[in-house]
């Protein structure tokens, strides 16, 4: 059985998690090795700031996301949950504070933590309504996550116009931010990072080391058992969702002031699903009851590595990729972490019908990515190459298995 | 040994490995044709192996299989099914949203000169094959909604349906009633009669001695021997099983029931969903300290409800009372139970129990982990002492607290979960048929550690689906039929025709 929770105290580091910690190494050096600006050579600062700022990010509500999975939920929201919380903090921030908001001038601490605190207990609210909807009116978690990932980003909108217009002279869609308190933020990626690193260090405590933490895990590993065993399930569930929330809220704070603006429509949206990548790349399970911190940080550290990778290989457009990339990290690390679970060395990787047409699918996925960013004979190079090498696979696999 | 023409199935020198373990090591079994042979064996002996290989799941690492006289090299189920071994498996393989009919011809739809699915001549099979069964059941219900018996009737259908001659039957009684059980035993006579072979996994040796022609015993993985029935005798297969005699027991002798506990008065508990009966009605009873208070009844006779109910875990719209010293309590959840002294050793371990995540220790010290912290944190030295305790208390085998606890047996893992609640030092223990689907040297260890808490003064509450196990260990036995108590036994009195004529009682 690979690392129950408690003999991982034992290890500092699960088997997995070392080798994720290799692969992330691995990346970071073919980068090195391939980017013809060799950026990691000439700019080393600048390109740790980056990934260090954009891993934090990312790692703070991963850790929300790594709660709820753990405690056997789901939480779909909190790319929606930190455009909400950011246009909380700066709608807070104009109605205390319009003429300093509207002129670009500092307004002032107070308003600032007031903004923030407004922000957490919102995600307070939302982790709330997600566990009522939940344990009262018995939806499962994905829906009602789902409803909240449409609805909250909607409701964020139509607050930031309303406030707009009520606020300011005219509706609009964004609100800047220019406190500096938050330039400060922005240009010290120590202050991400050091928060970043707190809360890993509290959620591992918490997980590792309290009651709570196990009765997450039980509650994630059997709920109806948990129940019949004295747990208040329902209490614990309400915790793992605000958690998950305020997280999310948290890191809506640093996305507005990272872009000095609050923008409903687009901050944040579709990470949660990268931040579910990194807790289940980090060796989380979907059914609930597995996973651990230090998987869940280096699941977010090695996202954000290749997707910084291919940024600096193809250079232009690399936003573009990096659902692409996500995609493909999180199928190549569960596949390994499954093949490492339990040897099937009877398992074919092209079987059958299915194994043909997925051929010809891998070879232009291949070929169509060259292409697109390495031109077009280079394109169709790649993938004439990608489908003989799978044909051989097929023909290699049908031969040993006649021979068996 | 049959004679080599007539036997049906032949399985030589048959070895299979797991990572770390040998399942199988060099097991020979021939089985005449239209045989019943029983494979006896405990838990982990690796009967369950054995027939997967011969179905086909597994495929052997050594030994060869002979099906009618021809060697068969099964590359999976279908294979086998095409040689007509069928198997019905211990947790039955059933897709509960889908009618019966669609389950029994699940993979094998008849279809339509158009190519669609002939939904007719579909329930038309399936109502032949029930009739001949003599299974009431209609081909159009959902599977999930029936009873775990007609489950296992529409596994055999399904087997049928293949025109097996070779049934392999996985421990098919371990979730039956016994009136079910009878009903299976009627079902398996006609299959005889028409010629069917049939392996039949058990350890109620009363059951194989009812039923088998031949006994074949299976002890680690290793064939002990098989035999005639008429030439053994259900001590011996329990010897060759366990490696040891077992001595019946009977503890209920010289305890002393001490003061009255727990009272439940004309308890009322409405059904779940509208327009059924209600789950339990006026049921009343008592429990003293030092005593074992045996429930029986069939399936579904409100055994669990009364348990659940006690434990607040059954929801808050029961009416009537339960008094614990005395004062009237009402448990809205499980939590305050367990504060109030009670533990509920659930029906089903691994559904209800047990927690696949956590090791050993985090299975036994989940209910009092607040003795474990220190400062608000969980110490794992502390936990470590605390769970030290009832592993030694109840005789646990596992090679660390840390290891998992799905490698342990069950038996071990049943005695984990008794550690569970002993540490919250309960007065009332609740246990909902502990012993199901343990084999039989750890049923005798857990029967005595039930008699010396008992005798250390909690008042225990037993329900079982074997009605030996409730004579071996009760003081008293009620039994429930439909919801109500229709009878209440001393030990002198109870005996299992008294039993399962109040039980089945209306």
């Amino acid at each position: 059985m690979p690392g129950t929770p408690i003999s991982r105290g034992l290890q500092w580091l699960r088997q997995s998690e070392w080798s994720l910690l290799l692969a992330i190494a691995a990346a970071v050096a073919i980068t090195a090795v391939i980017d013809s600006n060799h950026s990691y050579y000439e700019r080393p600062y600048e390109s740790l700031r980056d990934i260090a700022r954009n891993t934090a990010m990312l790692g703070i509500f991963s850790l929300g996301a790594a709660v709820v999975i753990i405690a056997g939920g789901i939480d779909l929201s909190s790319g929606s949950m930190i455009a909400l919380s950011g246009t909380v903090c700066a709608t807070t921030m104009l109605a205390l504070a319009p003429a300093e908001m509207m002129g670009f001038k500092p307004v002032g601490p107070l308003v600032v933590a007031v903004a923030c605190s407004a922000s957490l207990l919102t995600g307070f609210l939302v982790g709330t309504l997600h566990t009522w909807l939940i344990t009262v009116i018995r939806l499962p978690p994905f829906i009602a996550t789902l409803a909240t990932l449409v609805g909250l980003r909607s409701f964020a909108r139509a607050l930031c116009e309303s406030g707009t217009a009520a606020l300011t002279p005219t509706k609009s869609a964004l609100i800047n931010v220019a406190d500096p308190l938050f330039k400060t933020v922005r240009d010290n990626v120590s202050i991400p990072v050091t928060v970043f690193l707190l809360l890993a260090a509290a959620t591992w405590l918490l997980l590792s080391r309290t009651v709570l933490g196990r009765h997450l895990q039980a509650l994630g590993g059997n709920e109806q058992a948990a129940r019949l065993a004295g747990i208040r399930t329902d209490n614990v569930k309400w915790f793992a969702y605000c958690f998950g929330a305020m997280t999310a809220a948290l890191a809506g704070l640093f996305y507005v002031a990272n872009e000095s603006v609050a923008a409903p429509v687009n901050q944040g949206r579709g990470h949660e699903l990268n931040a579910i990548a990194a807790a289940v790349v980090g060796g989380c399970s979907l059914s609930g009851g597995v996973g651990t911190v230090p998987g869940t940080v280096l699941g977010a550290v090695f996202l954000r590595v290749v997707i910084d990778a291919v940024s600096k290989i193809i250079k232009t457009g690399a936003d573009v990729y990096e659902g692409l990339i996500v995609g493909i990290v999180v199928v190549l690390a569960v596949t390994f972490a499954q093949a490492g679970g339990g040897p099937r060395h009877d398992r074919r990787l092209l079987p059958g019908a299915l194994g043909l047409c997925t051929i010809p699918i891998l070879a232009l996925l291949a070929g169509s990515l060259t292409a697109m960013t390495s031109g077009g004979w280079a394109g169709v190079g790649t993938g004439l190459t990608a489908g003989l090498l799978l044909v051989c696979l097929r023909i290699w696999e049908y031969r040993s298995r006649r021979a068996e | 040994m049959p004679p080599s023409s007539t036997i049906a199935v032949a399985m030589r020198g048959i070895t299979k490995r797991f990572p770390g373990v040998l399942a199988l090591d060099n097991v020979t079994l021939e089985v005449g044709r239209g045989e019943l042979h029983a494979i006896c064996g405990e838990n982990g002996a690796g009967k369950s192996t054995l027939m997967k290989i011969l179905s086909g799941v597994y495929q052997p690492d050594g030994g060869q299989l002979e099906v009618d006289g021809r060697p068969a090299d099964f590359t999976g189920t279908r294979d086998a099914e095409a040689a007509g071994i069928a198997i019905i498996h211990q947790e039955l393989a059933l897709v509960e949203d889908l009618s019966v009919a669609a389950n029994i011809l699940l993979g094998r739809e008849p279809r339509t000169p158009l190519g669609l699915l002939d939904q007719a001549t579909c329930d038309r099979t399936a109502a032949e094959l029930l009739a001949g069964l003599e299974a009431a059941i209609d081909p159009r219900t959902r599977t999930g909604s029936l009873r775990v018996g007609d489950q296992q009737l529409v596994e055999i259908a399904k087997a049928l349906s293949l025109d097996a001659s070779v049934i392999v039957m996985d421990e098919p009684t371990s979730a039956l009633t016994e009136a079910e059980s009878a009903r299976l035993e009627r079902t398996i006579a006609r299959l005889r009669e028409q010629g069917r072979t049939i392996l039949y996994i058990s350890h109620k040796m009363d059951e194989v001695f009812r039923l088998a022609d031949r006994i074949t015993v299976l002890r680690d993985g290793r064939h002990v021997c098989s035999v005639d029935r008429r030439d053994t005798s259900p001590a011996e297969v329990t010897g060759w099983m366990v490696g040891r005699e077992i001595a019946e027991h009977q503890f209920h002798e010289h305890r002393s029931p001490g003061p009255c506990l727990l009272e439940i008065e004309r308890l009322c508990l409405p059904a779940a969903e509208r327009g059924r009966a209600d789950r339990l009605t006026e049921v009343s009873f008592r429990v003293h300290a030092g005593e074992i208070l045996g429930i029986a009844g069939l399936m579904g006779a409100g055994r669990t409800e009364i348990l659940e109910t006690i434990f607040g875990a059954a929801g808050d719209d029961w009416t009537g009372q339960i008094r614990l010293d005395g004062q009237p309590v009402r448990f809205r959840h499980p939590r305050e139970a367990c504060q109030a002294g009670l533990a509920l050793v659930t029906e089903d371990r691994k559904r209800l129990g047990l927690f696949a995540n956590l090791d050993v220790a985090g299975n036994i010290s989940l209910c009092s982990l607040a003795e474990a912290t220190a400062g608000g944190f969980l110490s794992r030295r502390s936990e470590d002492r605390l769970v030290a305790g009832p592993i030694s208390q109840t005789g646990v085998k596992t090679p660390s607290p840390h290891a998992a606890i799905t490698g342990l047996s069950g038996g071990n893992q049943q005695k984990c979960i008794i550690g569970r609640w002993l540490l919250t030092q309960p007065r009332v223990l609740l246990l909902d048929d502990p012993t199901r689907g343990i084999d039989v040297g750890a049923k005798a260890e857990l029967y005595t550690l039930i008699d010396r808490l008992c005798r250390e003064g909690l008042a225990v509450i037993l329900t079982s689906s074997e009605l030996p196990e409730l004579l071996t260990l009760a003081d008293r036995v009620i039994v429930l039929a439909e919801g109500r108590l229709t009878a209440e036994f001393s030990r002198a009195e109870a005996t299992e025709q008294k039993i399962m004529a109040a039980a089945t009682a209306s």
